[in-house]
C-alpha cells in the first residue's frame, strides 16, 4: 500500500462537501434571482395580450381582430425573441395571428402561463381571456426563450464564478497550508536525518507546534529506550570481554605452565595444540568485541585528536617484543600526523595490521610502520616482506572470515574486516598495494584531508 | 639462579585475583621463578594483608567482586611508605583504554590486558622488581656488568671499565629500561645535559662504542629501526 498523502487525504475529505455546499448555494441563490426576472418577462407578454385583446371587434356573426400593421409590428418587435400570438373566438376557433400556436394543456378561464413547443422551439406562453362584447374571446401570446436562457446563464454564471473561485482558494489553502503546517515536521525529520546513529539526545520540542508535541514526546521516549538498550549492549560487551578473557587467561597460564614442565613428547604435542587454540580463541574473542564496537553506533568511545606518531610510539615496545618472538625486524618511520577519531579503535586497527604483517612474514624479514602526511592527508601504513596479497584478492580479503586460499596458520579472517570497519568509521581510505621491490604488501589508511598536523 | 636474578630469593609477591584457575596458574609459574607467592581472591583481604606484611610486588586484578581493583589500588597507595616502594602490576580483562588511564593515574606501575603470555608477565615482574630494588640503591647489576651510579664506576666481569661521560649517560638511560625500547629522542634528552645539542648520528656513535665494549660479554643492545635502542635482558651465553 502506497504511503497516504496527507494533502490528498485532506483534499479528498474536504472537496466533496465543499463542492456540494457550493452547488447547493448556487441553486439556492439561482431561484430567488431568476424568479423576478421571469415574472417581468411574463408580464410583458401579458401586456401584449391585453393590447391585442383591445383590438378584437364583434362583426356580423363573429369576431375579428382589427390590428393595424404598424401596431402588430410594434407588438411583435423584440431584440432577441420571436413573438407569436393567437386570438380565439368564444367558441375556441382561432381567428387571428399564428393559428396553430399551442393552447394551454388544461383549459381554464383565468390567466395561464405555460411552456410549449412551437415550430420545433421552446416557447413561453401566456393565455388570457379577452372581453369581446358580451362574450369572452381568448388571447395567447408566446415568445421564444432566447433572452430568458441568456438571463438564466448570466445569473448562474454570476453565482457560480465566485463560488468556483472559493473552491479553488480552498484547494490552494489546503495545498500550501498543509505544506506550511507540516514544515516543523520537515525540520524535525531533517534533524533526525542529520543525526549520528549514536546520538540519543532528546529532540527539542521547543519550537514545534502543539499538535506535533505528542510525536516528539513519543520519539524522545523511543530515543531514551534506544539509548538504554545501547548502554546495555555496551555493558554486555564489557562484561562478555571480562567473562571470556579471565578464564582464557587462566587456561593460557596453565598450558604455558604445563609446557614448562617435563612431559612425554606425545603429550607435549597435544598440550601445544591446546595452547595454540587458547591463544587463537582469545584473539578471536577480542576481535569480535572490537568489531562490535567499531560498527556504526556500536561504540561510545572517546572521540578526539589523535597523533598517529604518538599512538604508534605508545605501542611500539609491545609490538617490537612480539616481532622479536617471531624473529621479525619491526622498524618505524614516524612523522607527526594528527587525525580526529577514537584512539582505542585506531590502535586496534594498527594492531590487526601489525599482527598480520608479523604473522605472515618469514623469519628475519622486515616490517615497517609509517605515519605522516602524504599529499596533505594523514596516513598510517604497515609494510611487510611477506607473501603479499595478489591484486585479485585485495577486495575479498576485507570480507569477514575470508582467508586467502593457501594461507598458512589459523587466523580468523577478521583482522582486515575490522580494519575496514574502523577505517570507514573514520572516513579513511583503506588501500592495499605491493610492497617495495614487488615483495610483500603495503596496507595504508589514508585519512580525510581536513585532519591537519597539530602544531 | 643467582646469576640470572640478582635478587634475594625470598622476594614476596601478592596475587589478588578471584579467578581460581588463573590465580593458581600465576602462583605456580611465579613460584617456579623462585618467588614466595601469596594469593587472595578478595580486595579487602589484600588491603589487610598489605597493611600487616611486607610484599615486594602486588599483582592486582581490576575486576574483583565487591571491593574492585581500583579501590584496592587507592588504599594500597594511601597506606604506602615512600621508603619502601611496593610496585603494583594491574591485570585487566576490560577494554584497555579507560582502565589503563585510571590504573596509571592511581599509581599502578604497569598494566597487562588479559589474556597475557606468561613469559611476558614474568619479564615485567622482574623489571618492576629490579626498578624498585634499585630505588635509592646506587648499584645496578646487569649480567656481568655492575655499575655504581654515585661513585661513577663500572665493572665488567669484575674488571674496571672505562667509559666516557656521554657513554655513561647513554648506558644509564638504557639500564633504567632493560628490555624496553628507548627512543633516540629520549636518549638525546637525557644526554644533552652533559654538553651541547646532540644529533641522532652522535648517539649512534656512542651506542657503537658501548657495543664494542659490552658485546663480547654477551650484553646486547638491539637497534629498533627508525625508533631507538633496547638493552636486552641478559641471558647466559
Amino acid at each position: 500500500m502506497p504511503a497516504r498523502s496527507l494533502r490528498a487525504h485532506l483534499l479528498r475529505m474536504l472537496l466533496p462537501p465543499v463542492a456540494a455546499l457550493l452547488g447547493l448555494g448556487a441553486l439556492i441563490a439561482y431561484y430567488p434571482s431568476i424568479e423576478p426576472a421571469t415574472e417581468a418577462y411574463d408580464q410583458s407578454l401579458v401586456d401584449i395580450g391585453i393590447a391585442l385583446g383591445s383590438h378584437i371587434r364583434a362583426v356580423d356573426l363573429g369576431f375579428r381582430l382589427e390590428l393595424p400593421p404598424a401596431v402588430e409590428q410594434v407588438l411583435r418587435a423584440d431584440r432577441f425573441d420571436t413573438v407569436y400570438y393567437r386570438v380565439g373566438a368564444p367558441d375556441g376557433q382561432a381567428i387571428a395571428g399564428d393559428l396553430d400556436l399551442p393552447l394551454p394543456p388544461e383549459p381554464s378561464d383565468g390567466l395561464q402561463y405555460y411552456d410549449a413547443k412551437y415550430k420545433e422551439r421552446w416557447v413561453r406562453a401566456v393565455a388570457m381571456p379577452a372581453p369581446c362584447g358580451s362574450a369572452t374571446c381568448s388571447v395567447v401570446v408566446a415568445e421564444t426563450t432566447v433572452k430568458r436562457a441568456k438571463m438564466a446563464r448570466e445569473i448562474l454564471l454570476s453565482n457560480v464564478l465566485p463560488e468556483t473561485l472559493i473552491a479553488l482558494a480552498t484547494v490552494l489553502i489546503v495545498w500550501f497550508g498543509v505544506k506550511r503546517g507540516l514544515a516543523p515536521l520537515a525540520r524535525l525529520s531533517e534533524e533526525i536525518k542529520q543525526r549520528s546513529p549514536a546520538d540519543f539526545h532528546a529532540l527539542d520540542a521547543g519550537k514545534a507546534p502543539e499538535e506535533t508535541r505528542p510525536l516528539i514526546v513519543a520519539l524522545n521516549g523511543l530515543l531514551d529506550q534506544l539509548s538504554a538498550a545501547h548502554r546495555n549492549q555496551q555493558r554486555f560487551l564489557a562484561n562478555a570481554a571480562h567473562q571470556l578473557r579471565t578464564p582464557l587467561a587462566g587456561l593460557r597460564a596453565h598450558t604455558e605452565l604445563a609446557l614448562s614442565l617435563p612431559m612425554p613428547d606425545a603429550c607435549r604435542t597435544q598440550v601445544e595444540q591446546v595452547h595454540e587454540a587458547t591463544i587463537r580463541t582469545a584473539r578471536l574473542a577480542n576481535q569480535l568485541l572490537v568489531l562490535a564496537r567499531a560498527e556504526p553506533g556500536g561504540h561510545a568511545g572517546v572521540q578526539g585528536r589523535v597523533d598517529l606518531k604518538a599512538m604508534v610510539e605508545g605501542i611500539a615496545d609491545e609490538w617490537v617484543h612480539r616481532a622479536l618472538q617471531r624473529d621479525v625486524d619491526l622498524g618505524f618511520d614516524l612523522a607527526s600526523a594528527s587525525v580526529h577519531g577514537d584512539e582505542f579503535l585506531l590502535r586496534e586497527a594498527l594492531a590487526n595490521l601489525l599482527h598480520n604483517a608479523i604473522e605472515y612474514s618469514p623469519r628475519g624479514a622486515r616490517v615497517t610502520v609509517r605515519t605522516g602526511m602524504r599529499d596533505g592527508a594523514p596516513c598510517l601504513e604497515v609494510e611487510d616482506e611477506g607473501p603479499g596479497i595478489p591484486a585479485a584478492e585485495r577486495e575479498r580479503v576485507l570480507d569477514r572470515f575470508y582467508r586467502m586460499p593457501g594461507t598458512p596458520g589459523t587466523g580468523s579472517g577478521l583482522g582486515l574486516a575490522i580494519v575496514r570497519e574502523i577505517a570507514s568509521g573514520h572516513d579513511a581510505r583503506l588501500s592495499i598495494a605491493d610492497g617495495a621491490a614487488a615483495q610483500g604488501c603495503r596496507v595504508a589508511l589514508t585519512f580525510p584531508h581536513g585532519s591537519r598536523t597539530d602544531e | 639462579m643467582a646469576v640470572t636474578t640478582p635478587f634475594h630469593p625470598a622476594m614476596r609477591l601478592l596475587i589478588v585475583e578471584d579467578d581460581a584457575p588463573l590465580a593458581s596458574g600465576l602462583r605456580r609459574m611465579l613460584e617456579a621463578e623462585g618467588y614466595a607467592v601469596d594469593v587472595t581472591a578478595r580486595g579487602e583481604e589484600a588491603v589487610l594483608a598489605a597493611s600487616q606484611e611486607r610484599f615486594d610486588l602486588v599483582i592486582l586484578d581490576i575486576g574483583l567482586p565487591q571491593m574492585d581493583g581500583f579501590e584496592v589500588l587507592r588504599r594500597l597507595r594511601a597506606g604506602a611508605s615512600a621508603a619502601r616502594p611496593m610496585p603494583v602490576l594491574v591485570l585487566t580483562a576490560r577494554d584497555a583504554v579507560d582502565d589503563r588511564v585510571r590504573g596509571l593515574d592511581l599509581g599502578a606501575d604497569d598494566y597487562m590486558a588479559k589474556p597475557f603470555a606468561m613469559p611476558e608477565l614474568t619479564a615485567r615482574v622482574r623489571a618492576l622488581l629490579r626498578r624498585s630494588q634499585a630505588h635509592g640503591d646506587p648499584r645496578i647489576v646487569h649480567g656481568p656488568l655492575a655499575i655504581d651510579t654515585v661513585a661513577r664506576r663500572a665493572f665488567l666481569r669484575g674488571e674496571p671499565l672505562e667509559l666516557a661521560a656521554r657513554e655513561w649517560a647513554v648506558l644509564e638511560v638504557l639500564l633504567a629500561k632493560v628490555e624496553k625500547i628507548v627512543s633516540k629522542e629520549a636518549i638525546i634528552q637525557a644526554v644533552a645535559g652533559w654538553g651541547d645539542d646532540l644529533s641522532p648520528n652522535a648517539i649512534e656513535v656512542y651506542i657503537s662504542r658501548l657495543r664494542s665494549k659490552l658485546e663480547p660479554t654477551g650484553i646486547r643492545i638491539r637497534t629498533v629501526r627508525g625508533f631507538g635502542y633496547m638493552l636486552e635482558e641478559f641471558k647466559e651465553p
